[in-house]
Order: structure tokens, then C-alpha cells, then sequence
């Protein structure tokens, strides 16, 4: 589904440049939900704004379905963020101006309008998160957790191949960021959706089938989650999780 | 069922708050420039404000700083909208919005703001000078007031429209065009740190300041004094090191702050982080606000330093009444004048007449050879008015002695009005005998009273019978003085001025400016006299009451009761146009520094509220912002005021070589009026800071 190869991007500042990531691989198989995690500054919303096309790159292939995203223009890239992807952000960037309802339904007016079935699509995601209630509200009238739950459904209005999410939960208490994993576990589990999500937030984390560690710009492991009950699997993943992201931090005190 | 179209409307309205403020901007600054236009186009103001003179450039001066401030105002507030609107369109952009989908919408958008705001600006700014110009004709009635508009104006303000309706839509193409989508996005929040310079850079910027004033007042001086070169325009690029050394001074203030921070390292932290961060807008709306400050100063300035010397003059004066005529004119003497006096009540005391005689004189003159000039002697360079000593003596009622073989040239105590005066003069000539005399200058008299710009000069007696014989009465005069006992009446002095005027021949009605001297010389070496040509002023009987007439004319003659009380009508126009244009420019300015203040409040939101989340007291958060606002108007007006402060000083200094008493009066005035208008400055301070707590707190 998601293929990405020997990807490579370096900021400019001043007159040097520094490379943040530096020759990444990794690949999202379909109906997948994978983290990538990794310390502040090691490059994680750098590779999501790259696959999203938010930025541009200097080398190395992203494929995205069968379609290689580079060297595409500006109309057909517009194009795929709104029918291929669908994105959830740290600070929601929902819309003041509309209520839930409508912002939920903007991806599918951008792609041409929102009718019935739309609206239809739009209720039942509303009721699976479990925020039917306050569909006709605005955004500064709700609580973060709610905001972003209503983001995720705006993800999924369009049915898209991939939804890439960056700290979904980086700004959400605990309480809240439970709902929002569970929103992207639904829409796993019940529409068959795609989940690419960079978190530095081991409990979140800890719910995806696949983890990428992300260091210094490289991949510096993988982990996957052992079949099992839900629960119980979740937790001793966690457990690994922090076990692995110890010894990757460890590894940088002892050099 | 929605669509895009309808998505945007939501939007649109949703942003009505933001949009306000832009509407407003536009609205503000094509009103100015339309009101300002209209002012700059009126056949009312051009009538009184003389084609070439100080007062016409100097207002055209004005005009390009206002322009300036207006263009930097608009460009600002479209700035300040697509930053809050960046946010929305990165949101639909980062969602699959391709700027080809968005752009109609927007620029729509843009366009009809933009349109409206500045159309609905320039019809108000009609009625505003309209409602400006006659409050003040209600504290100043004046009959040559009634102000007529020229729709010339509107072509001006046309092309602003365009600049501003075009930078708008420029600027919406400008955000879709741009691929960096989380750029876009974040542009709201995005700072414009400026780069950081030492300390030495406040202190090296009011030397430059400093530096730039003399080099730019000198210039042109030194050029003419000592190069012979008449200064081309271009020679005011030596003022450059000024505006260098404002943005200099902005930037220290911005950025290091004037008091040493050793002792407090931490005090106004956060206010002065805030004000770093988005320091490339704090320092351009510091720069613009100062500009136009400057400006309304400049506008100030001028109506106190005038009337103060001019209000002094009247009140010094010697006698009531003077006037003086050539001999061939049938003028009324004392009898006649106590006749009339008799009409109105009064009587006339101390009256005095003398004659003159109106000679030939050589000098040293300028002659042009384009772009340069030398000095040149002229056997016959201009008339003079020529007193014997007797003559001075009875009038002034001082001793004088004049060497034989000298002359003396009258001056007023301050010797301000040298330029009037011929001391390079070594030949009288007698212009009907043409009998010369050899002479030599003998310094000056002074004398307040018979100081004008045709000049009187005083001849030893023996010189002056010599000279005079052979002399026609065309070039001989009378100099009458004289008082009124007791209280003078307005109706008297008037009826003086107009049977004056009307004993007059047609030979006499020229402008002071019109020498038969150089004619006669120019005639001679077969040119045409400049003041033959159409390049004179000319001035008319048929129009008495107008300011041309009462500066110009050559026999125009002195009454206190009159000048006192037709003083505020005279020059009611030039004042009337200057306080105009001072207080459209403080307007502009403080517009500027209150939309500021508001963009503060916005951008920074965040930071506030992070602020009270931290615990910070109402108290803190309130001094915060104090320490935002305060530089944001502070700066501008102490240094804007300063800066005009000084440049008038050196240009009363310049004028003259030296800083009269009246000149003094005149700067202590202004010193009061600028402290009342820093008040109304503090006024909009606190109102501003009261605005923005409540936005923070609300
Ligand atoms: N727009 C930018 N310009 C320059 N450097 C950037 C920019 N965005 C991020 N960086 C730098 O790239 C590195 C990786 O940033 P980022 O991808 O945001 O890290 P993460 O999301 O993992 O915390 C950091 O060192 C950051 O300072
Ligand atoms: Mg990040």
C-alpha cells in the first residue's frame, strides 16, 4: 500500500544545511495501523509532511497504492490528498467557522460536494466515535478529545487508501487520547482503514500492530505486536516498547 | 447539500471580525489620501498657498510622507488578513484543495473587500474635508474660506485604488501559489525575527539622525556658498543617513531596549521577547508612525512659529498707522485722514511724514549660467528708498550719524531680513538726470517699523540734497506715520485701507517685488524684465482682501488694528491647511500604532494565555501588555517630535544665522502644543491598553 524508499531531506538554515532524515525504508501494508515513534527532533513529522507531500524531498521514492508520488504537479498531488489520504494533525486544524458536521464533510467538498450520501456517511461516522452529540457544534465550544475525534472522522469522509496522523494525541489528556486511539482502532477494524500515525506516546503506540523506531533520521527498529487477546497483548507491548526505546536512548549515553 | 461555494460564504462570514479590520485600514487610508488630494487640488488652497513657494512644497512634502504612510498602512493591514487567513486555506489546502480550486473563491473574496473598503473611503473622504475645513471656518471666518474642490483629486485616488485592490489580489495569488502547505498553515503563528545588532546601534542611530539633518540642511547651503553650484534635487539624498538612523533607533529599541538591563536581566522578559519575535513588523509600523508623526509636527509646528513672530511684530510696533507713496500720487495727508478719523470718533495724533527718494543702486549679483552661477557687479542691480538722516531722525526720533559718502541700510533689531537689503552697493544713481554718487556701505540702522522688503536706506544730508536735485516725482516719495489717541476702531482702519487703495493710480499697482530699477537696466541691454513677463504675480485693486494683495503690493500699508484683526483671516488658509495636514497625519499614525496594539493582542494570544495558565496575576498580564503597547506609542511620538523639534530649531537657525527672541516665543509655543498633543497621544494608550485587557480577559 505505502511504500517508502531510501528517503532522504535536509533543511536549509542560514547557509548550511542539515539532514534530517537520511535514507528511510519502511512500507504500511493495507488495513495496517502502524506508529512510528522516536525522540523530538528525530525526524517524524518531517517523513509525515514528506509522505503527505507537505514539503518536498530531495531523493528517494514514496509509492503510494501503485501511484510514485514524486514529480508529480501541484493539481495532481492536491488530488491524491484528497481521495488517497486523509490526515488528523496535533492542533486539529478543524475550521472556526463550521460546526462539527460540516467540518467533517470538508474533504468531500473539496472533492466536489457533499450530498445525501455523504451526509449519511458523515452521521454514521459521528455516531461510531461517539460524538453525534455535538454534530452541530463549533469548535471552540468543544473539548480537545472531541475536536480530534471529530478530525478523524473528517480523515475517513473520504474514504481514503491511508490516513496519516501526526501526534494525534500530543495535545490531549490521557482520558481523551484513549478515545482517539479507539477511534482509529474502529476505523481499522469496521471501515477497513489504513493508519499511519507518528506519536512519541508509548501508550498509544502500544495499540498499533507495528512500531517503527525512528533515530537520527534512520530506522532503527521495528517492532510487532504478538497476536492475543486485546488487553492483555497491549499491555506487554508496551512494555517491550519501553524496554526498546530505553535501550535506543541507552545506546546514545554510552557513546 | 454543500459546496465549495457555499463552504466559502461559511467561511467569509465566520472571518467577518478579521475582515473588519481590514475594511477598516483601506477605508481609513483612501479617505486620507482622497481628503488630502482634494485639499492639495482646490483652487482654494492653490489661490493662497503661492505656485514655487516654501508653503507649497512643503505641503507637496507632506503629501508623499502621508502617501507613504497610507501605502505601508494598506500593505500591512492585507498582510496582517492572509496571515489569519493563511491558517484556513493551509487547512484546505493540506486537506486536497488545489489552489486552482480555491483561487476563485478567494481572490473574489479579496477583490470585493478591497473594492468596497476603498471605494466607500474615497466618497468619505469628500465629506470629511468637507466637515474639517468648515470647523474651522467657524473658529476663523474668513471670506476667501468657502472651499471649492477641483475632482482633479480623484485621479490620485484612483490610482492608490488600484494599487491597493491590485496588492490584495497579488497577495491571494501569491498564498496558493506557495507548495509549502505546513508553512502556510502555520503562517499565523510564524515569527519575523530581526537580526540582532549591539547596543552601539541605538546611540550610532541618533547620531546618524543628527549627522543626516546638518548634512542634509548643509548641503545644498555649502554647494551654493562655496561651490557656486546652484543645489540640483538630487543633493537631498544627503538627508538618507536620517531614515538610516530611525530604523537604527527602532531596531535598538525593539531589540536591546534603551535602559541598561544589567541590574534586571529578567524585568519586561516576556514583553520584550514578544516584541523581538515579531520584531521586522514592530520596527516598520515604529518606522512608519514616526515618519507621520514627523510629519503632523512639521504641520504643527508651522502654525505657531508664524503667528508668534508675526503677532510680536504687530504688537512692537512704534506707531498705529504707517504707509508711504510716490510723490506723483494724489494721496490723503493728515487733514484728510483726521476727517475721516473724525467719521468713526477718533482723533490723530503724532503724525510724521518725510520724503524719500527712489535711487538706483549697483551691487553684486548672481548671475545664472545654468545649473551654476557667478557673482557679477550690475551697474544698475535694484531701487532703493532713501531717507536723509533728518528724515530718520523724525520719524524714529533716534540719533543717526551716516559719514558723507555712506549709506545705511535699515534692518530690523534681529537683522533676520538682510536678504532684503543691498550692502554690496558702491554707486547711487539719480534715474532721471542719471547723475551718480560715488558710495561706500556704512553698515546697518535698525528699526524695527520701517524695515520691508522694498528697503530704506539713509543718506547723509549733504549727499541726499546733492543726489536729489533733477529728481522726478515719480521717484521721489512720502513716508507718513502716525497714532490714534485712545482706542483705534476696526471700521476706521478698514475705510483708511480701502480710500487708500483707491487713491492709487494704475501705475502703482505692482508687487513689491516689481523694481523699475532692473527694468530700466534689463530694457537697456535690450532684454524683457522678468516682472514684464507672466512669471510675476500679478496683483489687482479689484481685489484687496486677498492675501496676495496684502503681502504683495508695493504700497501696502501698515495699520496694527487692522493687521491684528485680518491676521487670523489672511493667513487663516495657511494655517487652516497646515493643521490639516498635522492632523491627518497623527491620525494615520495613531491608527497605525492602535491596529498594532490589536495585531499584538492576536498573534500573541497564545502566549497570554499561556501566561494566565501558568498562574500569572491579572496584574502581571496587564503590565505585559502595558510593556507592549507603551513602545509601540511612545517611540514614535518622543522620537518623531524630537527629531522635527531640532530640524525646526536649525531651520530657524538656518533662516537667519541666529535664533530670535520671537523665534524663541515661537519654539516655546510649540514645545506646549506638542506636549498637548503627547496627551491626546496617552489617551489613545490607554484606551488601546484598555481594549486589549479585555480582549485577553474577556
Ligand atoms: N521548517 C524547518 N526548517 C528547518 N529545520 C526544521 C524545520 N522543521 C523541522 N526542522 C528540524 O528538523 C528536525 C526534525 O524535526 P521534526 O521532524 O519536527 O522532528 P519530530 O517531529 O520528530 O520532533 C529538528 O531538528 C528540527 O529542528
Ligand atoms: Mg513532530
Amino acid at each position: 500500500m505505502l511504500y517508502v524508499k531510501n528517503l532522504h531531506k535536509s533543511y536549509q538554515s542560514g547557509n548550511k544545511s542539515y539532514n534530517v532524515l537520511k535514507g528511510i525504508n519502511l512500507s504500511v501494508a493495507d488495513q495496517e495501523f502502524v506508529a512510528v515513534m522516536g525522540p523530538s527532533g528525530s525526524g517524524k513529522s518531517t517523513l509525515l509532511n514528506c509522505i503527505s507531500c507537505y514539503i518536498p524531498f530531495e531523493q528517494g521514492t514514496i509509492t503510494l497504492g501503485e501511484q510514485e508520488l514524486r514529480g508529480l504537479d501541484e493539481n495532481s498531488l492536491a488530488k491524491i490528498r484528497n481521495e488517497k489520504l486523509g490526515f488528523v494533525f496535533q492542533d486539529f486544524m478543524l475550521l472556526d467557522g463550521l460546526t462539527m458536521r460540516e467540518n467533517i464533510l470538508v474533504p468531500r467538498i473539496i472533492w466536489g460536494e457533499a450530498d445525501k450520501q455523504a451526509e449519511k456517511l458523515a452521521d454514521q461516522l459521528l455516531a461510531l466515535f461517539d460524538i453525534e452529540h455535538i454534530a452541530s457544534k463549533y469548535p471552540a465550544d468543544v473539548s480537545g478529545g472531541e475536536r480530534q475525534r471529530t478530525a478523524v472522522a473528517r480523515s475517513l469522509i473520504n474514504q481514503p487508501l491511508l490516513i496519516l496522523a501526526d501526534e494525534p494525541t500530543g495535545n490531549l489528556d490521557s482520558k481523551s487520547s484513549r478515545a482517539v486511539i479507539e477511534s482509529f482502532e474502529n476505523a481499522r477494524n469496521k471501515l477497513g482503514a489504513s493508519i499511519f500515525m507518528v506519536t512519541h506516546d508509548s501508550f498509544a503506540a502500544s495499540f498499533c500492530d507495528r512500531v517503527i523506531l525512528l533515530k537520527d533520521g534512520t530506522v532503527y527498529d521495528t517492532l510487532e505486536a504478538e497476536p492475543g487477546h486485546k488487553e492483555e497483548r497491549r499491555g506487554a507491548f508496551q512494555d517491550r516498547l519501553l524496554g526498546a526505546i530505553r535501550e535506543m536512548s541507552n545506546m546514545e549515553d554510552s557513546l | 447539500m454543500m459546496t465549495l461555494k457555499s463552504l466559502e460564504r461559511k467561511l467569509q462570514k465566520a472571518d467577518a471580525k478579521q475582515a473588519k479590520l481590514y475594511l477598516f485600514c483601506n477605508f481609513v487610508s483612501l479617505l486620507l489620501i482622497t481628503a488630502y488630494s482634494a485639499m492639495m487640488f482646490s483652487p482654494t488652497v492653490l489661490l493662497v498657498l503661492p505656485e514655487g513657494g516654501d508653503s507649497r512644497k512643503q505641503m507637496i512634502a507632506i503629501f508623499v510622507l502621508a502617501l507613504f504612510g497610507c501605502v505601508v498602512f494598506t500593505i500591512y493591514a492585507s498582510g496582517l488578513f492572509f496571515r489569519k487567513k493563511a491558517k484556513q486555506l493551509g487547512t484546505l489546502m493540506a486537506l486536497g484543495a488545489s489552489g486552482r480550486k480555491l483561487l476563485p473563491g478567494l481572490l473574489g473574496e479579496v477583490f470585493a473587500l478591497s473594492a468596497i473598503s476603498s471605494l466607500l473611503g474615497i466618497v468619505a473622504g469628500f465629506p470629511f474635508v468637507w466637515i474639517l475645513w468648515n470647523s474651522f471656518k467657524l473658529i476663523t471666518d474668513s471670506n476667501q474660506m468657502a472651499l471649492t474642490l477641483d475632482f482633479k483629486c480623484l485621479y490620485l485616488s484612483a490610482v492608490f485604488f488600484v494599487i491597493v485592490v491590485g496588492f490584495s489580489c497579488l497577495n491571494a495569488y501569491r498564498y496558493l501559489k506557495r507548495t509549502n502547505i505546513m508553512e502556510v498553515m502555520h503562517e499565523e503563528h510564524r515569527n519575523e525575527p530581526v537580526r540582532e545588532m549591539g547596543r552601539w546601534c541605538g546611540p550610532v542611530g541618533i547620531g546618524l539622525v543628527l549627522g543626516g539633518a546638518v548634512l542634509g540642511y548643509m548641503g545644498p547651503v555649502v554647494c551654493h556658498r562655496v561651490l557656486n553650484y546652484y543645489a540640483p534635487a538630487w543633493l537631498n539624498i544627503l538627508y538618507a543617513p536620517v531614515f538610516v538612523g530611525l530604523y537604527m533607533i527602532m531596531l535598538h529599541t525593539v531589540v536591546n531596549g534603551w535602559r541598561s538591563r544589567k541590574k534586571h536581566p529578567y524585568k519586561n522578559l516576556i514583553a520584550r521577547s514578544m516584541m523581538k519575535f515579531q520584531g521586522k513588523q514592530t520596527v516598520n509600523n515604529l518606522l512608519v508612525s514616526t515618519v507621520l508623526i514627523a510629519g503632523s509636527a512639521f504641520g504643527i509646528f508651522y502654525l505657531p512659529m508664524m503667528s508668534v513672530d508675526r503677532i510680536m511684530e504687530i504688537k512692537s510696533r512704534p506707531y498705529d498707522y504707517y504707509y508711504h507713496y510716490r510723490a506723483d500720487q494724489e494721496i490723503p495727508g493728515e487733514e484728510e485722514i483726521s476727517a475721516l478719523a473724525a467719521q468713526y470718533g477718533l482723533a490723530i495724533a503724532d503724525f510724521r511724514q518725510v520724503p524719500y527718494l527712489s535711487l538706483g543702486m549697483d551691487g553684486i549679483s548672481e548671475v545664472e549660467d545654468g545649473n551654476s552661477f557667478h557673482y557679477e557687479r550690475m551697474p544698475l542691480k535694484s531701487e532703493g528708498r532713501f531717507l536723509s538722516q533728518d528724515s530718520y531722525e523724525r520719524i524714529t526720533g533716534e540719533k543717526i550719524s551716516v559719514q558723507k559718502g555712506d549709506y545705511m541700510a535699515i534692518s530690523n533689531t534681529d537683522e533676520t531680513g538682510l536678504y532684503y537689503l543691498e550692502d554690496t552697493a558702491t554707486v547711487l544713481t539719480n534715474m532721471v538726470t542719471f547723475q551718480s554718487l560715488p558710495t561706500n556701505f556704512g553698515g546697518y540702522a535698525h528699526y524695527d517699523f520701517l524695515m520691508d522688503s522694498l528697503g530704506y536706506y539713509v543718506l547723509n544730508n549733504e549727499d541726499y540734497e546733492t543726489i536729489a536735485a533733477g529728481l522726478s516725482k515719480e521717484w521721489m516719495g512720502q513716508t507718513a506715520v502716525f497714532n490714534i489717541d485712545g482706542q483705534d476702531s476696526y471700521e476706521f482702519s478698514q475705510d483708511f485701507f480701502y480710500t487708500l487703495v483707491s487713491s492709487f493710480g494704475p501705475e502703482c499697482e505692482q508687487p513689491s517685488y516689481y523694481d523699475r530699477v532692473k527694468k530700466y537696466y534689463d530694457n537697456q541691454m535690450g532684454e524683457v524684465y522678468w516682472g514684464d513677463t507672466t512669471r510675476m504675480t500679478k496683483i489687482s485693486y479689484s481685489e484687496p482682501n486677498t492675501s496676495d494683495f496684502r503681502m504683495y503690493w508695493k504700497y501696502m500699508p501698515k495699520s496694527r488694528i487692522l493687521d491684528k484683526t485680518e491676521f487670523n483671516r489672511t493667513f487663516a488658509v495657511f494655517l487652516m491647511m497646515f493643521l490639516f495636514i498635522a492632523i491627518i497625519c497623527s491620525l494615520a499614525a495613531v491608527i497605525i500604532e492602535y491596529t498594532r496594539c490589536m495585531t499584538i493582542v492576536l498573534n500573541n494570544r497564545y502566549v497570554f494565555e499561556d501566561l494566565k495558565r501558568l498562574g500569572a496575576s491579572p496584574g502581571f498580564i496587564r503590565k505585559e501588555i502595558k510593556g507592549q503597547a507603551g513602545p509601540v506609542f511612545k517611540i514614535p511620538a518622543l522620537v518623531g517630535m524630537t527629531a522635527m523639534y531640532l530640524l525646526y530649531a536649525l531651520l530657524m537657525f538656518g533662516n537667519d544665522g541666529k535664533i530670535t527672541t520671537n523665534e524663541i516665543g515661537g519654539l516655546a509655543v510649540c514645545l506646549l502644543v506638542l506636549l498637548g498633543i503627547g496627551g491626546v497621544y496617552y489617551l489613545v494608550y490607554r484606551y488601546a491598553v484598555k481594549n486589549m485587557c479585555r480582549q485577553i480577559f474577556e
